[in-house]
């Protein structure tokens, strides 16, 4: 089954990313992704480099690839920086922190059905992107966040439109996998 | 009536994890999923605190906010942000519009419990009135002392109670067990180094989990100034070094509200059997006391006739235990109660040297004494 691109509206592979540098950027979300894992779900994310290669998705436009079913929280944020925030889950993997989150069983998150799931993933990016939003305002680009959704399947890839830069960064959360995906551009003409 | 929370949040994950924090608070969760629900509830309902997430559809935090304090009913209600919006523009122009405190997510729900209870009375459920606890049930105890040996002391000295003794030899780990689990009594020694007992028990006062739990101070029995600063901070009670382990028994029992009637009282056929124990301490006789008047009255009430004081196992009973003695033969007297008196000879020794006591007779055991008070 071929990849359906999910169109971001915050544009464009291999644009200049303006004031965010790629380290900056990975800094603010290994600190956010960090912060939220250990917080809410008391659990450490540990930044994880991968090869740069298309198959891990440093490779422009390239799926981020997940073996399982994933569940995928994003959100946008609006201001003097624009862009989205994606955090891929594997499906298991989401249940399991739902089911921290919440207090819940297994079979209680099942019983509480799939909306369960999809608001704590929502809820998880939210926190996420919040954190990593937070620092870019700290920095002199206030921007506020968007209404956070969720994507759910195994074979879909997020297509980036013009003029922002994409960055990924993976984490390694007990045995898991865990990726952040950020297109970001700058409003700042004196920046962008 | 119980305290009304209310929680605006897009997020039924948030909302259900403050519903999860407050569970152990007499406290009633209201829910709204946005600005004009959160308006709408908070109108019907008047709650004690609002914890309002800003982004949200329909209408957000902000604009809930402003038309709350634009509303005399409700401009009152103190409000907590409890959101991701955490930029510091965003924070002090919400701060401008009136806010309590501001939580930015990912919260811990120990910092959420804890700034709410400073905005609102939040009382344990453990603290809704309760039948007392008996001595027989278990007790978690918190010692804090940085020498391991009183720790060891008081937990050899419990070990015929089902409490279990809990050390921590510094502030952190105290304040550390204290997020884990809630003690029903913590010890803490003032001889801690910076003064750390108090800045302690400040915290320990300022979590709601353990605002209403007993706080007992261990000081050196000459330290008489840093006794006096325990009672005034507001400590429960002070035990003072070296431990007398029964007075310690005693406090913490009443401390805990622990019922210990049991141990000195019992209704055998038809008769009130009052026993006193080996050491009558000054804390030992207040704690029987206490009971007196009641068991007397429940005695007669339910229709027994007779009671016996057993002070056979008594070492002394000096001059509170005679007291003590004295006041309950007259309210067995004044209640027509009969009442007969067991005791050793140091015990009998001790009653003969006191004019209003030099006459009483005792009896060898109980079962002489039930029928001494037959015959007469």
């Amino acid at each position: 089954m071929p990849t359906q691109p999910v169109p971001s509206p915050t544009p464009t592979p291999g644009a200049p990313s303006g004031a965010f540098d790629a380290p900056l950027i990975r800094d603010f979300m290994a600190g956010s992704v960090g912060n939220v894992f250990k917080v809410m779900l008391s659990m450490d994310a540990v930044s994880v480099d991968l090869p740069h290669d298309a198959a891990t998705l440093e490779g422009i436009g390239k799926p981020v690839k997940i073996p399982h079913d994933r569940i995928v929280g994003s959100i946008g944020f609006n201001g003097e920086a624009t862009g989205n925030v994606f955090l891929h889950f594997e499906l298991p993997f989401a249940s399991a922190c739902t089911c921290h989150l919440l207090g819940m069983s297994e079979s209680e998150l099942a019983e509480a059905g799939n909306e369960c799931l999809n608001d704590a993933i929502a809820e998880i990016t939210n926190m996420t992107a919040g954190g990593f939003k937070n620092a870019l305002c700290d920095r002199g680009f206030p921007c506020m966040l968007t209404l956070p959704s969720v994507l759910r399947g195994s074979s879909f890839y997020v297509a980036p439109v013009s003029s922002a830069a994409r960055h990924v960064s993976h984490f390694d959360c007990g045995g898991h996998r865990v990726t952040a995906e950020i297109f970001i551009k700058s409003n700042d003409p004196e920046t962008s | 009536m119980s305290i009304k929370i209310l929680t605006v949040d897009d997020s039924k994950t948030v909302r259900l994890i403050v519903r999860k924090a407050f569970k152990e608070f007499q406290c009633e969760i209201l829910e709204a999923g946005d600005g004009v629900e959160g308006l709408s509830v908070a109108s019907k309902a008047s709650p004690d605190l609002i914890l309002l997430d800003v982004t949200m559809p329909v209408m957000d935090g902000v604009e809930m906010l402003s038309r709350l304090k634009g509303e005399a009913a409700l401009k009152g209600i103190p409000v907590i942000m409890l959101t991701a919006e955490g930029g510091r523009e965003h924070v002090m122009k919400v701060a401008k519009i009136g806010i309590r405190d501001y939580i930015v997510k990912p919260f811990k729900e120990e910092v959420l419990i804890e700034k709410v209870g400073r905005v609102i009375d939040l009382k344990p459920v453990s603290d809704a009135p309760a039948k007392a606890k008996s001595y027989t049930d278990t007790a978690d105890i918190l010692v804090v002392d940085d020498k391991p040996a009183i720790s060891e002391q008081i937990r050899e000295g419990f070990k015929h109670l089902p409490w279990r003794i809990h050390s921590a030899s510094s502030q952190g780990e105290a304040i550390d067990f204290c997020a884990r689990a809630t003690p029903d009594l913590i010890a803490i020694s003032l001889s801690l180094p910076d003064e750390a007992a108090y800045s302690l028990f400040r915290l320990i006062r300022g979590n709601p989990k353990t605002k209403y739990t007993p706080v007992m101070a261990l000081v050196v029995k000459t330290e008489t100034g840093q006794q006096q600063q325990a009672q005034n901070v507001g400590m429960s009670s002070i035990i003072t070094k070296p431990i007398d382990l029964k007075e310690l028994e005693a406090k913490a029992s009443k401390a805990m509200n622990i019922d210990t009637s049991n141990r000195y009282f019992a209704t055998e056929g038809d008769t009130l059997v009052m026993r006193l124990p080996e050491f009558c301490t000054q804390s030992t006789v207040l704690e029987v006391e206490s009971h007196v008047k009641v068991k007397i009255a429940g005695a007669v009430d339910a229709g027994l006739t007779k009671m016996v004081i057993d002070a056979q196992k008594t070492g002394a009973l000096e001059m509170a235990g005679i007291k003590l003695l004295f006041q309950t033969m007259q309210m067995c007297r004044d209640l027509g109660l009969r009442c007969g008196l067991v005791g050793n000879p140091r015990v009998v020794a001790e009653c003969k040297g006191f004019e209003d006591t030099r006459n009483w007779k005792f009896c060898d055991s109980i079962e002489q004494a039930r029928l001494g008070l037959e015959t007469s």
